[in-house]
């Protein structure tokens, strides 16, 4: 990073909460990344919020705790901050600002990038075709990932999404074509992010992976720039490098609360809940960086995973995201009461790219087929449980009776899963057949009947039921 | 009245060899029972035995599986942390070696000149009425109030250094 013509400022007229002001300063932009050296050598770091004339309003990174105005010296580096890129990249652990936390030198790279990144171009984009299998039976069976595609993972606290994030950052690949994963964790808890280091040290150890975090202790600012340059990283990875990107972040909600304390820090008005009015276009800037580039190998594909506050999928964070993204996989609490790993919520989860992605040619000719009827049988089944609440199961009819076997089979079988172990496709869909041929034949509509024939669905699947 | 001892044993003589027969017969069959019993509860227990042993083994070839997996993600971690220690410790070197040899410009014959150029330059940057002291480890510090520049050896050092970026990476390169 060259300092322009190494002048430091050092009239800094006032340090409040985490914001230094800094004065006589000229040719200053917004967000641009500032290096500080404290009177004692100690270095830290800051972006600019704010330039005005000759006063610049900076915000330090490590916060101003235990900084003496007097002997302060800011210089200036005349750009957004900017990250090396490259391959050095792959197989390394790194703070939420890209500092090295496995012990190594500094990640160096031949080019650097602007964190900022610019969003690709609409007509140089290419439609998503491809899939990215997870190896989550459920997600790959009826919510599959498309390469390119940004699909969000919408949980509520006390869920284990934190696990699913790291499980299909652990297990995704792309039909045998180079991959990697780029995983950005926002204001995780000290366990939290020593549990991401031990679930994808395999892959970090397979040089296929790399690893940002941004502890709940580390500076708001600093979260703010780790998907950044996450995207920063993936990008080159993928348009320059050629290889499949996964980048996983979470939690967006949290970085969406920085977002907002970094927002009040600015004096900006406040719109919903607080959150700044360019919620919206910010979190844009992040999502719409996925894609595919006509003429250009890989891809970047984000899955986002956030926290809804009390469950709520109107508050912005959610409704936002889902105004951006293509789909959402939900995860229940219900579902992760009935002990089901993982708890997804498969009639409110939906990925909008999938039928591009998945069927004939692409993953598995009954794909779209199965998938299609294993939703639209669930969806009658939990009917059948709300009517089985008001009249009682003895009223029910016996095909009723078999959607509620259905639902169990469903949950049992097909859905539930171990977190350290994937599942394959085909082992997803042939349980997903396992789980539908417990109703009778004629409930099958959706299916065709050489499907049907061949998987052996019979009028009356099971022993003492009539129709 | 009293029988004669020969005689009473005589007469009890039957019976004593009766219950001794019922009582061999007895043992006999006692015998080959607990015998029948012991071959019955040593076949279960070696069946028992042999399951255990069965469970025992697939139970620690699965926890030696684990155990291997755990070792070589283990040793894994511990070859990368290795690398990247030897290679910090080249890059720190990197940084360490020229900020030594660039103080030794200090006794160059040319330092003078190279002093006045860094003067001039510190001029430039902050304007004619900058104040410029010399720096310890070699070349100038310039400052005007509520600006400063730091042109001393070590820093210009420190910041070509910075520029070299990528390139250093050829210390660990194969």
């Amino acid at each position: 990073m060259s300092l322009s013509g190494g002048i430091e400022y050092t009239a800094v007229r006032e340090l409040r909460g985490p914001l230094a002001i800094v004065e006589g300063v000229s040719g200053i932009g917004w967000d641009e990344y500032v290096r500080i050296t404290l009177a004692s050598g100690e270095r830290r770091h800051g972006v600019v919020l704010d330039a005005d004339r000759d006063l610049a309003v900076v915000q330090v990174l490590e916060g101003t705790a235990g900084m003496d105005p007097e002997g302060v010296r800011a210089a200036f580096s005349g750009s957004p901050l900017r990250v090396p890129v490259g391959t050095d990249w792959l197989g390394r652990v790194c703070n939420g600002r890209g500092e090295p936390l496995d012990g190594g030198p500094p990640v160096l790279g031949a080019h650097d990038a602007e964190v900022g990144g610019a969003p690709i171009n609409p007509v140089r984009r290419e439609p998503p075709s491809e899939p990215v299998l997870t190896g989550v039976g459920a997600v790959d069976a009826l919510t599959t990932l498309v390469r390119g595609q940004k699909l969000p993972v919408f949980s509520v606290a006390g869920l284990p999404h934190l696990e699913l994030a790291a499980q299909i950052a652990a297990q995704a690949t792309a039909a045998g074509e180079a991959f990697s994963v780029v995983f950005a964790g926002m204001g995780l808890t000290h366990a939290d992010a020593s549990f991401v280091r031990d679930a994808l040290e395999e892959r970090s150890a397979a040089g296929e992976l790399v690893l940002l975090l941004n502890t709940a202790d580390d500076p708001v600012i600093e979260r703010i720039l780790t998907p950044r340059i996450a995207l920063t990283v993936a990008e080159h990875l993928a348009f320059t490098v050629g290889r499949h990107v996964l980048v996983v972040m979470t939690d967006m909600t949290t970085y969406a609360e920085a977002l907002r304390e970094v927002s009040a820090a600015r004096r900006e008005i406040p719109a919903r809940r607080a959150y700044p009015g360019y919620l919206y276009s910010d979190l844009a800037s992040l999502y719409e960086r996925c894609g595919r580039i006509r003429g250009r190998p890989g891809s970047v594909t984000v899955l986002p995973v956030l926290t809804m506050p009390a469950g709520d999928i109107t508050h912005p964070v959610p409704d936002l995201t889902g105004y951006i993204t293509e789909g959402q996989i939900v995860l229940s609490p219900e579902t992760h009461a009935r002990g089901v790993y993982p708890p997804l919520d498969a009639l409110s989860s939906l990925s909008r790219l999938m039928r591009k992605g998945a069927g004939p040619g692409r993953t598995r000719d009954d794909h779209l087929d199965v998938a299609a009827q294993l939703l639209a049988a669930l969806a009658r089944a939990r009917q059948i449980r709300d009517l089985a609440d008001l009249v009682g199961q003895a009223a029910l009819s016996p095909t009723d009776r078999r959607y509620l076997d259905f639902d169990k089979a469903f949950l049992r079988d097909f859905a539930d899963q171990r977190s350290d172990r994937p599942r394959d496709l085909d082992a997803s869909l042939e349980r997903g057949w396992r789980a539908l041929l417990t109703l009778p034949r004629s409930q099958l509509s959706m299916l065709p009947a050489r499907l049907l024939d061949a998987h052996g669905a019979k009028d009356d699947p099971g022993t003492g039921v009539s129709r | 009245m009293t029988t004669p001892p020969g005689q009473m044993s005589d007469a009890l003589s039957p019976v004593r060899a009766e219950l001794l027969r019922a009582a061999h017969t007895d043992a006999d069959a006692l015998l080959a029972r607990a015998e029948r019993e012991a071959a019955a509860l040593l076949d279960q227990a070696r069946a028992e035995a042999g399951t255990i042993l069965d469970d025992a083994r697939r139970q620690g070839e699965a926890d030696g599986a684990d155990a291997a997996r755990d070792r070589l993600v283990g040793a894994r971690r511990e070859a990368r942390s290795r690398t990247l220690a030897a290679r910090r410790e080249s890059y720190e070197e990197l940084r360490r070696e020229p900020a030594e040899r660039v103080r030794e410009l200090r006794r160059a014959d040319d330092y003078p000149s190279l002093r006045e150029r860094l003067e001039h330059r510190a001029r430039v940057l902050l304007g004619p009425a900058a104040e410029v002291t010399g720096h310890a480890d070699g070349g100038v510090v310039a400052q005007v109030p509520g600006r400063r520049i730091d042109l001393s050896l070590t820093a210009l050092a420190d910041r070509a250094l910075d520029r070299m970026g990528g390139e250093v990476r050829s210390l660990w390169a194969p």
